[in-house]
């Protein structure tokens, strides 16, 4: 699955280091690593490891406990849940 | 750079970090509501022999879950009902179901078990990702301390709009008062509430290793490396692969 860069600086890189860290392609990782080091730096490298450990486990957390979406965050997102049919989806998780 | 949880880091990590998840690592091998310190480790380490479990693995390329029969390989530390549970909520969380919390409570995993395995789990994942992001293998297991659960449960926590019961905001009691601790309540942050420990570890963690939830909102401060573009975008990224819904 390729990400594009989401019109944010180091975008690409970003999206590399996100399918490699929850991926079990260990040179990929490497190569992915490497590339955001060079976009962001050492510090940059770091915190982004941080915010990957975060999503690949607050995703599971609200999967295990069957929370649903806020109102506000629904509403936000309803155009694009119908477009690519989620809400079909989601209703098969009840 | 170097401390006693990353001897082998390859580049400075932050102090606040390291301190966290040093915390996070002595909270897992300590006594908690349902489970004592070496019954949580072992759910620790069942969270790592998931990856590899055979069934998991033809679970995962299957169309349905349900359409493959199997016994999980696992540690033989912990009741089957609780393996499955760890091991569907590592390899294949998108498909878990209020069907299938339901027949794992009927095979005997009770809610307040159930949430704190799950909090331990997902911590677990979580500090693994860190390392892997680093390059870096998992780190060992820390040594179990003593004591016994405390069987305690919030008495605030209820039945409302998820699999588990929760704290609703407004709602807070007793020990519980300052659960939500300046977050807004957002059904994230309820989602481990029926353990309130687990929740104050974990949330706890994420203020160092993403953003406390006043950094969230402030658009005005960058405080990390990356900018807050930068890091929501990682983190949608994340959450799309992992077909997360939430």
């Amino acid at each position: 699955m390729e990400g594009g860069d989401g019109g944010v600086a180091a975008g690409a890189e970003l999206s590399a280091f996100a399918e490699a860290v929850i991926g079990a392609d260990d040179a990929a990782l490497a190569e992915a690593i490497s590339a955001l080091r060079a976009a962001v730096g050492d510090a940059g490298w770091v915190d982004a490891a941080g915010v990957a450990a975060t999503f690949n486990a607050i995703d599971r957390l609200a999967d295990a406990t069957g929370i649903p979406l806020e109102d506000a965050k629904a509403e936000i997102s309803a155009d694009f849940r119908a477009e690519i049919g989620l809400d079909a989806f989601a209703e098969g998780r009840r | 750079m170097a401390s006693e949880l990353y001897p082998d880091a390859p580049a400075p990590i932050r102090s606040d970090i390291v301190a966290e998840q040093e915390r996070v690592w002595a909270h897992i091998a300590g006594p908690g509501s349902w489970f004592d310190g070496e019954a949580r480790l072992a759910i620790a380490a069942e969270t790592r022999l998931a990856r590899d479990c055979p069934l998991c693995l033809a679970r995962k390329e299957a169309l349905s879950p349900n359409a493959v029969a199997g016994d999980h390989t696992h540690g033989g530390k912990l009741p089957e009902a609780l393996v499955e549970v760890i091991h569907r909520v590592t390899t294949d969380p998108a498909r878990l179901s209020m069907a299938w919390r339901d027949q794992t409570k009927a095979d005997g995993v009770d809610d307040g078990p159930y949430v704190e395995a799950v909090g331990v789990a997902i911590q677990t994942i979580s500090l693994d990702t860190f390392a892997r992001g680093l390059g870096l293998p998992p780190r060992p297991l820390p040594q179990p301390r003593p004591g016994a659960a405390t069987g305690y449960r919030p008495p605030s926590a209820r039945m409302e709009a998820a699999y588990v019961p929760l704290i609703t905001p407004g709602e807070e009691t007793g020990a519980e008062a300052n659960i939500y601790n300046g977050m807004v309540g957002a059904y994230i942050q309820r989602a481990l509430t029926l353990v309130p420990d687990e929740q104050r570890s974990w949330f706890s963690l994420v203020g160092a290793q993403y953003l406390t939830s006043a950094q969230m909102r402030d658009f005005e401060q960058e405080p990390r490396a990356i900018t807050h573009a930068q890091i929501e975008f990682l983190a949608g990224r994340i959450s799309a692969l992992n077909q997360c819904l939430y």
